[in-house]
């Protein structure tokens, strides 16, 4: 095709026609950027790292002699990445307390993460709270945030309690009308908590100064 | 017949010329081949600073060399000066490729494991001959490199260099500070003590929480490599700190030096009619020749930095002292972002995460980029920028602000008796009690209101310092506040020192209590790098 045969009307903007070479030429870009695009995807894939099951979070079964008292300091476990609250009747009038959240007496099993920005906050019994050394975030034995940057309060894990034949007597459920997950209230014939850490609820938002919604 | 025939035309012509001078003219080939266009007596003219021959011979290694192809033959007098560069686009250079070999060093005695890293750190600081001064001089450098990349940043900002034609080598410039703070950051994680890896942690937290989640949870365990930092992660924070961000860093380099070169350096604003742009007609009187005058004086400005960086290291400044061991199970009291981080520390802890740790940071750094394109003013005069310049000044002060949120003196201070402890044994550096002499810890045990019967001066400073601080835990709530330290010989060579703070609680009379305790070891050698 000459450039001779082209004709424009008068006042049209003189267009050049897509030749063959110019067209090939962006087939093979938009194959490349293809390719390219495939690749990336790829190397997303690649770098992503794969998990054995079970390999992080795990079922940790402890004696029911492990639990603390009620309103007693909450007992720590490194290994399982929690600490173990009891909380009784005095956690429940604690005046710090947020109003927003259902709580009851009984044991929750807090995930050690803050859900700030990832340290591990820790137990200051001076100061009877949770406090997180990295931007301040300050959580209730409850795992109710009362301040810092935190906007909800701690993550939980679910908690089962069994008897002497391993039968589950109570455990943690959801709360109706709350994101949260429940205190398990401990019966007299339980010997043993089994905590699911591979199983972790997100704490409701909380975002006021002083806790609340 | 041959095989293959050698021919050395050397020979040739030390049977023409005879053996002198055919050793000469050889000389003078190759020093001229090897400098791409000066003989020896060109060089000799150039270090002496006499008058170039017509044409000039010191043109041709710009023009014929790939060492010299980027740098201009010649400056305007104006920008050679001090003022308006003050050096910094040169001094960051300096500092990147001083990065680089000093980087190199470390690789040597450098396995990016947490099964070594830390033990790998320990041998370099305390059995590598020049090790600890090489760690010293990579650290030293890296500051010194943020401080001189955000003042290359500001001076560029406050004379408008940054104007028509220059937005894009500014824009190219945002990205070498990005790539520089990035490369500093990710070194942090390589000694893999517990600086290190809460420091990571806390930056891939904010990763962590891009929205939605399901990106921020991939893109987290994509630079975690796992949901918490471990053999994966280091190996990924190694590999972005020696071979992905220095690539990035050199094509970014050479961008930003091409445009700069391509525009020529911007004369200082008041030199120029408004909206005029002659950087790059120098009048011949106002030449400043790269030889030899910039050659020889970068010759010098290279040896007195290397020099002054070699013995600051030496004996001056010694890079912070290693933490305990990376511990994912303990997050220390007092854990702060890198200095040129504090801002953003501090940002972190006014609110929510999102908005604080990504909205924010990320708002800032695209107007940082897009700035020339979006303030057109045509002046570069100051006083047509009051605005523009009174802007900075407060970003500046807003900037020093948000660093001072960062540290621990803000929102972070745990409970009075802990904070007291902390101030002997603070858990982030090695703190007044582990950096006094070994020896003068005697066994016994000493009340800090005591502090003057203590047996040498080494306690008494201690004690009393530990007495200053337990005026602060005593309050309304708490009475009869008492320190203690009690220090026991628990092995050969090594002494357990245990701090303890005890009180009455006012409303019930109950005892409180707090302590804690520390190993010293005869040759702990802290507050020594080691």
């Amino acid at each position: 095709m000459s450039d001779a045969g082209v004709q424009t009307a008068p006042g049209a903007e003189a267009g050049v026609p897509l030749s063959r070479r110019e067209f090939l030429n962006y087939l093979w870009g938009a194959s490349m950027a293809v390719f390219l695009a495939g690749g990336g995807g790829v190397t997303l894939w690649y770098a992503l790292p794969r998990f054995r099951e079970g390999e992080f979070g795990g079922v940790f079964t402890l004696p029911i002699t492990n639990l603390p008292a009620p309103d007693s300091p909450p007992a720590d476990f490194p290994d399982g990445r929690f600490w173990l609250v009891n909380v009784g009747d005095g956690t429940l009038q604690d005046p710090r307390q947020p109003k927003d959240y259902p709580l009851e007496p009984g044991v929750k099993a807090l995930y050690k993460v803050c859900v700030h920005l990832g340290c591990l906050y820790k137990w200051v019994p001076t100061n009877d709270r949770f406090e997180c050394p990295c931007h301040g975030s300050k959580y209730l034995k409850s795992g109710a945030r009362i301040d810092g940057p935190a906007r909800r309060n701690l993550d939980v894990f679910f908690v089962e309690v069994l008897d002497a034949s391993g039968n589950v007597l109570s455990r943690s459920e959801p709360v109706m009308g709350s994101q949260e997950a429940s205190s398990v209230v401990i019966p007299p014939e339980a010997v043993a908590l089994r905590i699911d850490t591979g199983r972790r609820v997100t704490g409701a938002s909380n975002s006021k100064p002083g806790g609340g919604i | 017949m041959a095989i293959f025939r050698l021919h050395i035309p050397m020979l040739d012509e030390v049977k023409q010329k005879g053996l002198r001078p055919a050793l000469k003219d050889k000389w003078v080939d190759v020093v001229t081949r090897v400098t791409a266009g000066l003989s020896p007596d060109d060089m000799r003219g150039v270090l002496r600073d006499d008058t170039p021959g017509r044409p000039n011979p010191r043109l041709t290694p710009h023009a014929e060399g790939f060492w010299l192809h980027m740098k201009p033959t010649y400056y305007h007098r104006m920008v050679d000066g001090l003022y308006p560069t003050f050096r910094l686009g040169w001094l960051s250079t300096f500092f990147g490729v001083f990065e680089i070999v000093t980087g190199i060093y470390l690789m040597i005695y450098y396995t990016p494991s947490p099964l070594v890293a830390y033990e790998n750190m320990l041998n370099l600081l305390s059995n590598v001959p020049f090790g600890q001064v090489m760690r010293d001089m990579h650290r030293l450098a890296a500051e010194l490199m943020v401080i001189v990349v955000v003042l290359h940043m500001l001076r560029t900002f406050i004379t408008g260099s940054y104007k028509k034609p220059r937005q894009f080598t500014w824009a190219t410039g945002v990205v070498l500070l990005f790539v520089t703070l990035v490369l500093s950051f990710s070194g942090y994680l390589l000694p893999w003590d517990q600086l290190s890896l809460w420091a990571v942690t806390i930056g891939a937290s904010m990763v962590e929480a891009i929205p939605p989640e399901v990106v921020g949870r991939n893109v987290n365990l994509l630079v975690r490599g796992a949901p918490e930092f471990g053999a994966n992660g280091l190996l990924r924070f190694y590999l972005l700190h020696v071979v992905a961000l220095p690539l990035a860093g050199i094509v970014a380099f050479g961008v930003h030096y091409y445009k700069v070169i391509h525009h020529g350096h911007s004369l200082p604003p008041e030199a120029e009619k408004v909206g005029e742009d002659t950087a790059k007609r120098v009048p011949m009187d106002s030449r400043v020749y790269f030889m030899p005058q910039i050659l020889t004086r970068e010759l010098w400005y290279v040896s007195g930095l290397l020099a002054i960086l070699f013995a600051a290291a030496a004996y001056l400044y010694n890079a912070p002292a290693l933490e305990p061991h990376a511990n994912p199970l303990i997050t220390p009291l007092h854990t702060t972002a890198p200095w040129y981080f504090l801002w953003l520390q501090g940002m972190l802890k006014v609110g929510d995460k999102v908005v604080w740790g990504l909205i924010v940071p990320g708002l800032l750094t695209g107007l940082l980029l897009v700035l020339p394109y979006l303030e057109v003013g045509p002046s570069r005069r100051y006083g047509d920028r009051r605005i523009g310049l009174s802007l900075a000044a407060l970003f500046v002060a807003a900037m020093a602000m948000l660093s001072y949120m960062g540290t621990p003196h803000y929102a972070v201070s745990t409970s009075p008796d802990q904070e007291a402890v902390a101030e002997l044994l603070p858990q982030t550096h090695p703190g007044p009690l582990r950096s006094a002499p070994w020896e003068d810890l005697a066994y016994g045990s000493f009340e800090a209101s005591a502090w003057a019967a203590a047996p040498n001066a080494t306690l008494q400073d201690l004690l009393r310092e530990f007495d200053d601080v337990l005026t602060n835990v005593q309050s309304a709530g708490r009475t009869d506040v008492a320190g203690v330290m009690v220090i026991e010989d628990w092995q050969t060579d090594l002494k357990k020192v245990t701090l303890r703070v005890t009180w009455t609680n006012v409303p019930d009379g109950t005892a409180g209590e707090f302590s804690q305790s520390v190993y010293l070891h005869r040759n702990g050698n802290y507050g020594e790098g080691a």
